[in-house]
Parts: structure tokens; sequence; C-alpha cells
């Protein structure tokens, strides 16, 4: 345990690398951490004596953004009227989306710091929803503070515009009515079931009459507002249903809760007769229940792909003439022209109108190296500006803008229903009217051989057959599978893909950005020359690629810095150049760095591939990079293997970087030098074979494949989800959850169908008891409930992470 | 007997209070998170941190 503690970075969990010297002091104990950014998070929450932090967190946090981000556009006067409610005190309140919350201890964590800075008046973080509510004096602290802070700790935090549809779509309202309409039905259950218990006790043993009167009334008074306020969303579906020209299971629901409940009350005012009172309200808390539980695990699956969002700026850089303003994105319309600094998002599609810069767009079109857009050039939502800068047309905003997109294809996918659901629903409206039929049979046979008993019992087959096993089950069992994916990272877009995963057998995966990261990683460096060592070398490297924002700066993020760099000076597309110690370094590509220098001292090979270092008198030091594979691509392979699915490597790239790849992953077929069309007619071959085929890909690149398949997952991570078609998005780093979507789908699958063989085995049971009058009205209401509840926490089960 | 025309009506006056309570706990956004709470009390500890301003 101690040597994994001892590679372990303390805050993020991540691999240390060796020689790393970051570390922070806790307990007494120097702890490693893995870089920069993770030592400055552990430092303010040590500093602040929030450690107990880490003895009560559940998992890991989240490294920080390293990036020295510009949090001002928020506390402009705009952005503060878009983002935040004004309070009659001058104090203003706000919500945030927060990333990277795992437990309750993050909650605490985020809390207590924030409280800290002065001026927040009140924090509530709820981490079920992933929110924040924010309370604050914007005369001591501003906005943008804030945000800041809880980007320091690792917390990426985006604020809410206040719109009525926000609070909505997090189901908030439907919540709390439920619990309320919960609280009358389960007070009023308790109340009317002590009635009833002495009423039964009454009638063996004798009772006063004007006390079985009372009792009655009382009922009757408790069990009104149980049937017209709790029951009543059974009464709306029931009648929606209907007038739809269909049967639901609310009919019968309705029905029956209904008819005891009008007979009840007949009884009572005549006098005489038996009152169902019990019945009617124990039925309708038990469905309360089933359904409030259904509801959550809904919720639970909704409110985390809310967090996409994220994917634009948090603010534009707008020219107003020769002025330039911070705004928020939402302030941007078509026609603006926007700045575009390197290293940030683009906000909007639109034109580039000056400024030449790299861009990367491997969201877009899946090519890892950075494009070179200049004047003229189209410019799309959500692509990272990466060397210089660049003004730009905004041509599109607002409904057509990624943001718009992107809320589309999350309602889509809210909104499709699954086709076993919809089957299940059909089913459910074939065996209501066979109910009903049923019912109206055993009232005709019962009226003629004993009328008394015809009510009950006709009441009793009602309640019992309710087919809520059948139409609650499976939405619940889906529901809660896309929570739990959601919750290790995985977005489901189209909720028919469950069903075709769990009947998957081959996976494919694209290898460039999907097995790879599509992010370089130095894999070694040359010392040139003796005027300089090793860690000068790499130090030097570093601080100058720190103020560098190529994809392959990103390679020396964990290399601590030489101190002390001034008149910096970026080259497009070739390199920097920064004075440290009074000496003038470059570093880039080979002819960038070298310029000027005589002495070159390389062969031309290794002038294409690598990254030089050098000083007025020539070159220091080469640096090499690969395309790192993804940590957990060779154990997610490796558990896909154990869950008897074949893995699949198809890539454009040379058939000997694939092997080589291949050779690190276990030897799964692999075949490289295949454009978009041979990847589709393998995938198709495949599947004339008799397999099915899910294929992982980066969405816009593969999307020809991914069509083709049986089940299409695309790498989220940064990418233009609008454009994505697949039926699951990974929005992490980590391919892991492809593994756990299988698994979990084919857990769904059987969930599914143990519910609906109970479903059967229950009404095979209880119809014909129910019919030939052997079940009370009561009895078959706590046995049709009981049923129901299993089946929905049966389908809770899926919520646990299985092994 | 007769106290059961007494105690039968204060129970549901009883009732009612219960369902008001309730009522008031849920708008009052005490059922909002149920998770956080339960750990969070091991977490408060009584020695209080410095204050930091704006920093």
């Amino acid at each position: 345990m101690d040597a994994e503690a001892r590679i372990r970075c303390f805050h993020c969990g991540s691999p240390v690398a060796t020689g790393s010297s970051h570390e922070v002091l806790f307990d007494g104990q120097p702890r490693p951490v893995c870089c920069a950014g993770c030592e400055a998070a552990a430092r303010l929450v040590l500093s602040q004596g929030l450690g107990r932090f880490y003895e009560f967190r559940s998992g890991e946090s989240t490294p920080p953004e390293l990036t020295g981000r510009d949090w001002s556009a928020f506390d402009r006067e705009a952005a503060l009227r878009l983002y935040t409610q004004l309070g009659a005190d001058g104090n203003r309140a706000v919500s945030l989306q927060l990333e990277g919350l795992r437990c309750a201890a993050c909650t605490w964590l985020i809390e207590n710091s924030l409280r800290r800075l002065g001026g927040v008046l009140d924090v509530q973080v709820n981490p079920a929803a992933g929110r924040a509510e924010l309370r604050f004096d914007p005369r001591r602290v501003n906005l943008g503070q804030v945000l800041e802070r809880l980007a320091a700790l690792g917390y990426s935090a985006r604020p809410l515009s206040f719109t009525p549809a926000d609070a909505d779509a997090d189901g908030e309202a439907e919540r709390r009515v439920s619990l309320q309409r919960l609280a009358v039905a389960g007070l009023g259950m308790m109340q009317v079931m002590t009635f009833a218990i002495s009423l039964y006790a009454g009638a063996l043993q004798g009772m006063d009459a004007r006390i079985t009167d009372l009792m009655r009334l009382v009922s009757l008074l408790v069990a009104t507002p149980v049937v017209l306020y709790a029951a009543q969303p059974f009464f709306t579906s029931a009648w929606r249903t209907l007038r739809a020209g269909t049967l639901g299971m609310d009919v019968p629901v309705a029905t029956s809760i209904g008819a005891a409940y009008l007979w009840s009350v007949w009884s009572t005012l005549i006098g005489h007769g038996a009152v169902y009172f019990d019945s009617a309200v124990m039925f309708t808390f038990f469905l309360l229940v089933g359904r409030h539980i259904e509801m959550s695990l809904r919720h639970r699956a909704g409110s985390r792909q809310h967090a996409l969002a994220r994917l634009l700026p948090d603010s534009v850089l707008r020219l107003v003439g020769a002025r330039t303003e911070r705004v928020a994105p939402a302030e941007i319309v078509a026609g603006d022209r926007i700045r575009i600094l390197p290293g940030e998002r683009v906000a909007a599609d639109g034109v580039v109108k000056s400024g030449i810069s790299e861009v990367d767009e491997s969201l877009l079109t899946g090519e890892s190296m950075p494009r070179l857009r200049s004047p003229g050039a189209l410019l799309t939502a959500g692509t990272l500006n990466l060397s210089g800068v660049l003004e730009m047309e905004v041509t599109r905003v607002g409904p057509e803008s990624t943001l718009a997109a992107i809320s589309r294809l999350l309602t889509r996918a809210q909104a499709s229903r699954p086709q076993i659901a919809d089957q299940a629903d059909r089913v459910a409206a074939w065996f209501v009217g066979v109910v009903l039929l049923l019912a109206a049979a055993v009232a005709w046979y019962w009226l003629r051989v004993d009328a008394a008993r015809a009510f009950p019992t006709v009441l009793a087959v009602l309640v019992v057959t309710c087919p809520c096993a059948l139409s609650l089950a499976t939405p619940a069992a889906l529901a809660a599978a896309t929570a739990r994916l959601a919750g290790a990272g995985l977005l489901v877009a189209r909720a028919r893909a469950l069903e075709a995963l769990a009947a998957v057998d081959c996976v494919l995966f694209d290898k460039t950005g999907t097995l790879t990261r599509g992010q370089f990683r130095l894999e070694h460096e040359r010392i040139l020359t003796d005027r300089c060592d090793h860690a000068r070398c790499l130090g030097l490297a570093a601080a100058l690629e720190r103020l560098s924002t190529h994809p392959i700066a990103s390679a020396f993020a964990s290399i601590e810095p030489a101190a002390g760099v001034s008149s910096v000076e970026t080259a497009v597309g070739r390199g920097v150049s920064g004075r440290i110690d009074g000496v003038r370094y470059r570093i880039g590509r080979p002819d960038y760095a070298l310029e000027g220098c005589s002495d070159v001292g390389m062969d031309s090979e290794a002038l294409q591939t690598t990254v030089v270092l050098a000083d007025t008198a020539g070159a220091l030091a080469t640096f090499a990079f690969t395309d790192e594979l993804r940590p957990d691509a060779g154990t997610s392979l490796e558990r896909l293997r154990a869950l008897g699915l074949t893995p699949l490597i198809a890539s454009g790239d040379r058939s000997a970087v694939v092997a080589t790849v291949a050779s690190r992953l276990g030897e799964p077929i692999a075949r490289g030098a295949l454009d978009a069309a041979s990847k589709v007619d393998w995938v198709h071959s495949l599947q004339r074979q008799g397999h099915r085929v899910a294929t992982v890909g980066d969405g816009v690149n593969d999307a020809p494949v991914l069509a083709a398949s049986d089940v299409s997952i695309a790498i989220g991570s940064g990418t233009d989800l609008a454009r994505v078609s697949a039926d699951l998005v990974l929005l992490g780093e980590r391919l892991e959850p492809v593994v756990c979507a299988i698994a979990t789908a084919r857990r769904t699958r059987r969930v599914i169908r143990q519910n609906l063989a109970w479903a059967a085995v229950y009404n095979a049971t209880a119809v014909p008891l129910a019919a030939l009058g052997w079940l009370q009205p009561w009895m078959a209401a706590l046995g049709m409930s009981l049923s129901s509840l299993l089946v929905v926490l049966n389908a809770m089960r899926l919520l646990r992470s299985g092994s | 007997m007769n106290v059961l025309f007494l105690l039968i009506p204060l129970g549901l006056v009883l009732l009612a209070l219960a369902v008001w309570g309730f009522f008031w706990a849920v708008r009052a956004r005490q059922f909002d998170d149920l998770d956080s709470p339960g750990v969070r009390i091991l977490l408060d500890d009584d020695s209080a941190p410095p204050r930091d301003g704006n920093d």
C-alpha cells in the first residue's frame, strides 16, 4: 500500500512521474502530487484549514486546469443581469453548475472554502444535481472571483442563467409535488388503516354503532384529500390515455381507486354496507412510492447531462469600434466582431477577418494536427484557437449555435423512448383491455351468484391485476441504467442503444483519438551539448512551452519550468522564444529554433519529427513526442475480452503504427491504412457473419462507421456534440465506461426479463384467486403494491456499480 | 368510550399539523439533498481557520 501511495497523486490520484518535485505537507508528512495544478489546489485546501476533506472524500479529485483564465467577463453588469438575481438588500443570488463533484466531502470543501471569501453570504451545494446556490454581496466580491476560486480547487463552474426553464429541467418542482403527494397519502393511509383495523375488530366483537359511524365518517374525511390530491396523477393520466383512444396502466388504477372511494362514500352516507377506504388509500400510497422512485431515477439520469453546456467559452472578447470588451457568450449576436486569443475556444460559428493562427479542430475532423486558419476561413464554435490572435465575424449564434444544438441533442435523448418500453406499453394496453373484460365477466357471474360479494370481488380483480410491473418496471430499469452510466461518464443519447448494446459481441475501436489520447507526450529527449545539463534543458523548454498553446506544449506540463522568462515572442505554428537569465532561447520547429545558427548538427530525418531547443549559439537539445495510449486502453480491452467480446482496431494510420499499438493491447485483430469506406465494409462483413458490432470512434471523422454499426459510441471530450449522432457519448478521457456500459446493458436486459417474468407469474396466480372471491380488496392492494415495488427495487439494483 | 369522540377529531388535527409540517419542510428544501448532511457533521470541525479576504 505504501508503494501505491508513493506513486499516486495525493490530490487527483493519477500516477506521479518519477522525479517529480511537486509535493504538499499533510499530517506532517510530505505527500507527492502529480503536477503544479494539483499542488496549487492541495495547498489552497490545506492553507484554509480544510485538510479533513482528504480524510472524508470517497474518490479522487479532478486536477485543476493550469491555464490562467480570465474570469472578468462575469463581473460585467450584463453578465450579472443574465446570471444573477438581485435581492432587496443589494445582494445577488446565482446558480452554478459544477463539474468534478464526487461526494459529500466535495460539498463541504466548496461551501467552506467559498464562505471564507469575504462577501459570500450563503452557499448551498447540491451534489445530486451538481448545483451550487450562492448568495453574495457584489460590492465585496465578484462573481469572477468565486469562479476562479472554484477552478483553483479543481471544480469547473458555470453560472446558469436565471430562467424558469432551468428550474423545470431539473425537475425540482415535480419532485416536490411528488413528495407532498406521498406525505398526504402516507399519513392518510396510517390514519385510515387504524380505523379500518378498529372497524374489522369491531365487526367481530361488536362496536357501538355511533362509534362505527364516526370512524367511517373520519375515514371518509381523511381519504378524500388522498384520493383527490395524492391520487390525482392517476386520474389525469388515465383520462389522457382514454382521450387518446388507448388503454394505459392508469385506467384500471384510476377505475379501482375511484370506484372504491365512491362506493365507500355512498356506504358511509347511507349508513350501511362495506367501506373500502383502506384499500383505496393503501393502493394510492404504494403506487406513489413506486412512481416516486422511478421519477428519482429519471432525474438522476437527466441532471448530469446538463453539464455539457461547458463546451463553449466562458467569455468572449467583443470588438466595439476600436475598443474591446469582455462579454458573456450569450450577449453576442450574428454580425459581431470578436477577438479570439490563443488558448480560447471559439464561441460561435463565423469567418476569420484578420489574423493567422493554428486552430485545433480535432473535435470536428479527428485530425490531431492543428490547421492553419487565415482570413476568409471558417471557424466553428467549440474549436480551440492555439497560437495566434484571430478576429472573426460571427455568422451563427442563437438557435443555430452549438449550445442550442447540444441541448436539442439532450432533449431528444430524454424524449426518445426505447423500443422495449413501447412494446411493454402496447402489451399493457392489451392487458388492460383483457382485465376490464375479465372484471365485467366476474361482475356478471357474482351478481347472479352472490350480489353482495360482486363489488369487492370486481374491485379485487381490478386492483390485483394492475399492470404496473409491466409498464413501470422497464422504464425504471432503463432510467436506473442511464443514471448509472451518466455517473460513469457516458451519456446515453438514444434510449434504444442499451438494448442493442446488450446484444453486442464485437467492439471496433478507432485508433487515433480513441485508443490514444490525440495528445503528445515527451518520449525521449537528447541533450546535444554540455553547455546545459539535462534538468536545465527540460526546465528551459518547459518555461518556454508554458507560454505556448500548441498541443505539444502539454507534454511539458508536468515539468518544473525555469524561472524568469521575459520578452516572449510567439511565432505562429513555429515556436516560442524568450529571454531567461539574459540569454535568448528558442524552442520549436528546427528551422525556427536554429534560425541564424550556423551549427545545425542534426540529420535531416530528426529535423522532421522533433522539437529543438536552441540558444543563440546553436541547438541544445531535441525532444521527441508520441501520441500516448489512453492509460486505461489496455485494461478496458482486457475486460471486454473477459466479458466475452472481441475487440477490434481499425485505423487510417500506417499499418506498422497500428501493429505497434495492437501489440501493446494484447494483440486484438487490427487493420491499418483503412479509409472510411473500407471501415464500413469491415463492419458490414462482420454483420453478415452474424456479429453485432459496437464502434467506438471520435464522432465526426468516423461518422460513417458509427452509423453502419449496431451501436455507436463517440468520444465526446472536447467534441462538437451537436454534430455527433452517436447512440452513446463518452464524456471523459477514459475508455473504461465503454466496458461498464456493455456490462450495465446486459444487467439491464436481465433485470427487465426478471421483472417481466415476475409480472407474469404474479398475475397468473393472483387473478384466479381474486376472480374466485378469495381476496379482499385490501389484500389485492397490498399484493399488487408489493409486486410493483419489488420490480422497481429490482431495477434500482442497476444503480450499484456491479462487479 | 365517549372519549373517542374527542380523541378521534384530535387525531385529525394532529394529522393536519403533520401534513402542514411536511409541506413546509419540502418547500423549505429540507428534502433536496439527502446525502451530504449525514457526512457533513463528520467534517465540520470547531477550529475556525482565519478568514481570508478577497485574495
